[in-house]
């Protein structure tokens, strides 16, 4: 087993509930070959940066997956099969954090999380050895 | 031979205005990578904000020469811009 981050984009002209279904329909695929979803993102309707099937925007869905290389086989199969996902990729991770939510989860012009404003600290800290 | 002569101050002059721009060069090397301390995990095509500051107007790639990213986090950096670009969060040409 092996961790993966899965991502398709659905066409823009269906509703989020039809999302929600395609995405169900996808996560059973994994399961039904012992795979685990671990995650489950949907990043809303995005505008895409270029034309995309003659779409303009588009439904994101991220799936963080624990699953055989053979169940990734046939997501990506499954994903190539529908005519609402209009792009998918999926890569390697070395880990997924199950708790905190991807920096797509945040909303636009919402100041970085608590963790990030530690290391910009750390940062000046170096920053300031490197001058003297 | 009073030609070639003149030729060389010439040039010596020439070099000498050059001075200024060599020490500033210097001075720019000596600023490290910007990305130093960021985490893999904060280096992900995810990172839209963070991709699009070392990308050129036209989109391209900006050379880690001019950004001064170290040759390690540059090739991550690369890497997470092409698979941005795949899943249209980035473009590939800005036109």
């Amino acid at each position: 087993m092996s961790l993966y981050e899965s991502v398709f984009i659905a066409r823009q002209d269906i509703s989020a509930q039809d999302v929600d279904k395609l995405s169900e329909k996808f996560s059973k695929v994994v399961t039904d070959l012992q795979g685990k979803i671990i995650k489950k993102e949907y990043w809303g309707l995005r505008s895409l940066a270029y034309l995309l099937k003659k779409n303009r925007k588009g439904h994101y869905v991220m799936f963080g997956v624990d699953a055989s290389p053979e169940a990734m086989a046939e997501l990506q199969r499954q994903f190539s099969l529908s005519e609402d996902v209009i792009r998918n990729m999926t890569v390697r991770v070395a880990n997924i954090d199950k708790s905190t939510p991807s920096i797509m989860m945040r909303p636009v012009g919402e100041k970085a999380p608590e963790r990030s404003g530690d290391r910009s600290e750390k940062y000046s800290d170096k920053r300031k050895g490197g001058d003297e | 031979m009073s030609k070639g002569r003149s030729e060389f101050s010439d040039n010596s002059a020439y070099g000498g205005s050059n001075v200024p721009v060599v020490r500033n060069v210097f001075f720019r090397r000596s600023r490290g990578c910007p990305l130093e301390g960021l985490s893999d995990e904060e280096l992900d095509y995810k990172n839209i904000e963070l991709l699009s500051r070392y990308v050129s107007e036209r989109g391209r790639i900006m050379p880690s020469r001019i950004s001064s990213i170290s040759a390690k986090k540059q090739r991550k950096l690369a890497l997470a811009i092409k698979r941005a670009r795949v899943l249209a969060l980035m473009s590939f040409v800005e036109q």
